[in-house]
């Protein structure tokens, strides 16, 4: 595995959440989604977050009738994931703002 | 949609994939519906929602390996391992219905072969020859050998999914295992001596009662499916 594609693990998770917050999604519409905002990942591998994520019950899928026609499963956040959302948000910054310290301190040296 | 409606849907969509991305497709539909470990409404779903992905990605040029990766085996295990178990009342359900079949069928073939060899040979009664003690013995055994049976043979089909095996070879596989399975079972019959109270019943009573198990197993069996919609 690629050293992005180990980074991209752990945050995936919350990339979806985050996604779903704005506005429910069906799986193809998601990849799409992720992919417009520069988050490559193989496409199947959301199915089994999505999978996860819903045992969490943090999303939950409903099927309903689609503009273009056929039954899709709609995803929507749970009061339970919007917390995991807020909270993913807090240990990002944090995060974001160590590694950037540690980054930076490097090229100072 | 209960899970017959989504298996026909699929069978119907499945018709509008191009013959690659049906093959990659539908290893890994074989393989996940064997895993019965899990619970099927949700398998079904899921399954489901991966081919309408398939089809969405086939109208943009895509195909199954750019979407699911090179290796459906290990994409296949990454779902049924997030899939939800199938829970433990769903399980006894399902051996219990087995059960009932087993000796639905059991029965009724006894009660045909007494009477077959009634008409064919004279010497044969109409009244079936019992020991309880025996009787008692063959049923505890056989039930966890046709159990074992079918289990290898989920275990044969699930680890053939991906992989390309001679016809020919499996055919004669197939030949043996069957050959092999029906022998057990002679054995078990004919090596474990009569003990026990005789009893003798009638053949037509046998069949009768297989007849009754087995329409108890068909009530059983919609009485599962009614549960998961």
């Amino acid at each position: 595995m690629s050293i992005r594609s180990q980074l991209l693990k752990g945050i995936l998770e919350g990339c979806i959440l985050a996604i779903i917050e704005r506005k429910s999604v069906y799986g193809y519409e998601l990849s799409v989604l992720l992919h417009n905002y520069g988050i490559e990942v193989s496409e199947g591998s959301i199915y089994p977050i999505l999978l996860r994520l819903q045992k969490e019950k943090l999303i939950k899928g409903e099927v309903k009738k689609s503009q273009s026609g056929p039954n899709r499963k709609y995803y929507s956040l749970t009061d339970s994931g919007a917390r995991a959302l807020n909270e993913f948000q807090i240990h990002w910054l944090e995060m974001k703002v160590s590694v950037d310290q540690l980054l930076n301190k490097g090229d100072e040296n | 949609m209960n899970i017959h409606e989504l298996v026909e849907l699929n069978n119907q969509k499945r018709k509008l994939l191009t013959e690659e991305n049906r093959k990659y497709y539908e290893k890994m539909l074989v393989y996940i519906r064997l895993s019965y470990r899990i619970s099927d409404l949700e398998t079904e779903e899921t399954l489901s929602e991966l081919l309408d992905h398939l089809l969405d990605a086939q109208e943009e040029g895509k195909n199954a390996e750019e979407v699911f990766g090179k290796n459906p085996k290990k994409y296949a295990d990454e779902i049924i391992g997030e899939l939800p178990k199938m829970v433990t009342k769903e399980r006894t359900s399902l051996i219990g219905m087995g059960i009932l079949f087993f000796l639905a069928v059991s029965m009724i073939l006894s009660g045909i072969i007494a009477l077959v060899s009634h008409y064919y040979f004279t010497e044969a009664g109409l009244m079936k020859e019992f020991y309880l003690g025996s009787a008692l013995l063959k049923t505890a055994i056989s039930i966890p050998v046709a159990f074992f049976l079918l289990y290898s043979i989920i275990f044969y089909l699930r680890w053939s999914c991906f992989k390309k095996i001679n016809k020919i070879a499996e055919f004669f596989v197939f030949w043996f295992y069957g050959a092999f399975s029906v022998g057990l079972f002679v054995i078990i019959y004919l090596f474990i001596p009569s003990f026990g109270p005789k009893l003798e019943i009638s053949v037509f009573i046998v069949i009768m009662s297989g007849v009754i198990l087995f329409i108890l197993g068909t009530l059983f069996k919609r009485k599962i499916e009614k549960g998961k919609r």
